[in-house]
């Protein structure tokens, strides 16, 4: 007799042990999707707010015009000289060709540029990869640009970008042409300064081949220094202001310079990077939302399980139960049993789902290809976050309870103890 | 109503009914009239399935008439709520069940503090009266054992132990020494008698032994969910 029981003990221990591991499984997974998705989404938003934050300058004069901004030379300078204002940097980019005296030709991104003012509008980050003075034979691009007449002497300087140079196996002072694309007869011959580190590019393709030159040499190798009529175009595509350091964290003041800028140029946008975070912020709340829901669906499942493995447990020990309440083990502390299973399971699910998750963005940060294990790389654990998540299980666990304890407490005394 | 003059419990016009109207109806208790005063020694016998668990469920207040009353010391069972009930079970009534029912996975000694846990005593004081109660009923040694590593007549001793945790006012045993040999079986009812005589308890006792029977004061027949003989008069 003691033996047939024995065996009905372990085989209904090894029963059980099967359930908890299905359901610390379930939990574990619904746990672990969100601790990725909530990861990896905050790290990525903290990624693009910090480096909107640690640009080097506040405002951005734009257009959506085919040209662009024109006459830009001016325009900078008004800008400059606006109160608040520490440098205003026209920026054109635009697709060259270069060739290198070997006939090596590749396409690379032109930066026409003023180069102080580019240099006063970096961030750290990236004024630590540019070489620690840009000159370019002219800081101020004014002798070739010429009051817009083009006709000054040009410097003909170049800095190149690392891979850039590394490919062309060109040293400085070395000679490149850069002509129009598809178009090589129109080319300008120009000499290599320098080199400039490139930033990490996360999320989504960033140019490896990049050229820095002067802004007005650039917009004549392109024909955007005059209107085919003969006009003046002087052309960009943004320009970025930066403000003096004592009024850079101050919006009151960012936004005075910004309607300052606007009653110059009524007809282009002025955008703060404030309304840059604002716009990153609410993007990144409706992403957030829709991961919660993703994950909702998951601890939905998760729950359900519980509340299966849970019903499944009342009625396994529907006989202990009963002895419970008959010799009169009070219906709260039956409760409590229940209460207590559910969040046993839960806590090892969590465990579980955890490790889980963090696990999973770590081996995608090592082992993922690319851009994937980029982004794995930018995750961030927050703690009020996982915090938030614990939190929210618990309360399912306790809602997982209900209707296992409603069962256990309307057991039929009679029925059960037969 | 003073505990001494009322009956401890009382049954009027007791029925009770499974499955009531459909084609399954049982008729369990069909009509029993009951008084158990406080110290009664009573034995019920009667053929298998003639009401006897039954009628100790309703005394135990395990279960609730389908038609007639059940009085617990001059309160009618229906006006306590399922709290109170609890609260009368674990306080007032000591059960020992047909097949024992300890708890498999509780130790001897835990089983025995189970109802003094339900009762909320603390953790040392709660442990030392289980061993006091384990030693009454000569299983001190065995306090470790889980259920499975026991004998049937050590089961229903620990069985017995527990029913007597609280000192119950009234105590109902279902078949006690339906598995024991006979010396084992007296010495059951010589527990049962000894709680008795100490605590002034009421003791209802279900066999098909008449040697049990005979030592009860006052005996008892079912057959077909009624009281056919009982030994007191009615
Ligand atoms: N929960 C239940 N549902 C339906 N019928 C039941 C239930 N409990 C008992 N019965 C029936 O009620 C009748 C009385 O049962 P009870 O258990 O009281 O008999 P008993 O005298 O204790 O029998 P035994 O000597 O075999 O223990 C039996 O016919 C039984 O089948
Ligand atoms: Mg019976």
């Amino acid at each position: 007799m003691n033996a047939i029981r024995w065996s009905l003990r372990w085989r209904s221990l090894k029963h059980r042990s099967a359930q908890t591991f299905l359901a610390v499984a379930a939990i574990g997974a619904a746990v672990a999707l969100p601790v990725v998705l909530l990861s990896v989404g905050g790290g990525v938003y903290a990624h693009e707010l910090s480096s909107i934050e640690q640009a080097g300058f506040s405002l951005s004069v734009g257009s959506t015009g085919a040209h662009g901004l024109s006459g830009v030379h001016v325009l900078a300078n008004r800008i400059d000289g606006l109160g608040g204002v520490a440098a205003a940097s026209p920026i054109l980019s635009i697709a060259v060709d270069l060739s290198t005296p070997g006939g090596t030709v590749v396409p690379v991104l032109a930066e026409g540029i003023i180069p102080a003012a580019f240099a006063a509008t970096q961030g750290a980050a990236e004024r630590a990869l540019l070489p620690s003075s840009i000159s370019l034979g002219d800081p101020s691009d004014t002798a070739h640009y010429s009051n817009g007449s083009y006709t000054g002497p040009s410097s003909a300087q170049v800095l190149l970008s690392t891979p850039l140079l590394q490919t062309l196996n060109v040293g400085s002072g070395g000679h490149v042409r850069l002509s129009p694309s598809s178009n090589a007869t129109a080319g300008v011959q120009f000499t290599v300064e320098g080199a400039f580190g490139l930033p990490p590019g996360f999320l989504g393709p960033s140019p490896l081949f990049v050229a820095l030159l002067p802004l007005s040499q650039l917009q004549s190798l392109v024909g955007l220094a005059h209107l085919p009529s003969g006009g003046l175009l002087d052309s960009a595509d943004s320009i970025q202001v930066a403000m003096v350091p004592s009024q850079a964290a101050d919006p009151v003041a960012v936004q005075r310079v910004a309607a300052a800028i606007q009653v110059l140029v009524p007809y282009y946008s002025v955008v703060s990077l404030t309304e840059q975070t604002a716009e990153l912020q609410s993007a990144q709340a409706v992403i957030t939302g829709f991961y919660v829901g993703l994950s909702s669906v998951g601890l939905i499942v998760g729950l359900l399980f519980l509340v299966i493995i849970l019903l499944r447990r009342v009625e396994q020990e529907r006989q202990s139960i009963g002895i419970r309440r008959a010799i009169g083990v009070p219906a709260w502390l039956v409760a409590q049993g229940i209460v207590a299973e559910a969040l046993a399971l839960t806590f090892a699910g969590l465990l579980v789902g955890l490790t889980a998750g963090v696990a999973t963005v770590e081996f995608l940060a090592r082992y993922g290809s690319g851009g994937v294990a980029d982004i794995a790389g930018l995750a961030t654990f927050d703690p009020v976050t996982l915090g938030l998540l614990g939190a929210g299980l618990v309360g399912l666990a306790l809602v997982a309870s209900v209707l296992p304890i409603r069962r256990a407490l309307t057991l039929s005394l009679p029925e059960v103890l037969r | 109503m003073s505990a001494v003059t009322s009956p401890a419990v009382r049954l009027e016009g007791v029925r009770r009914i499974y499955h009531p109207g459909g084609a399954d109806e049982v008729r369990a208790l069909d009509g029993v009239d009951l008084s158990i005063g406080p110290g009664d020694y009573l034995s019920v016998e009667g053929p298998s399935g003639s009401g006897k668990t039954t009628l100790l469920n309703l005394l135990g207040l395990l279960d609730v008439p389908s038609e007639g009353r059940v009085v617990w010391r001059g309160t009618p069972v229906e006006r306590f709520s399922e709290r109170e009930r609890t609260r009368l079970r674990r306080t007032g009534i000591g059960f020992i069940f047909q097949r024992f029912y300890l708890l498999p996975t509780l130790t001897a000694l835990e089983n025995v503090e189970l109802p003094l846990q339900a009762r909320g005593l603390p953790g040392p004081e709660r442990r030392h009266r289980a061993r006091a109660l384990l030693a009454q009923v000569g299983l001190a040694e065995r306090e470790r054992s889980f259920p499975h590593q026991l004998s049937g007549g050590e089961e229903q001793r620990v069985a017995i132990a527990r029913a007597l945790a609280n000192g119950p006012q009234l105590l109902l045993a279902d078949e006690p020494t339906g598995e024991l040999d006979s010396i084992r079986a007296q010495q059951v009812l010589d527990l049962l008698e000894a709680a008795q005589r100490s605590s002034g308890a009421a003791v209802v006792v279900v066999t098909h032994n008449p040697a049990v029977a005979t030592r009860a004061r006052r005996h008892l027949t079912m057959r077909d969910g009624r009281i056919v003989t009982d030994s007191a008069g009615r």
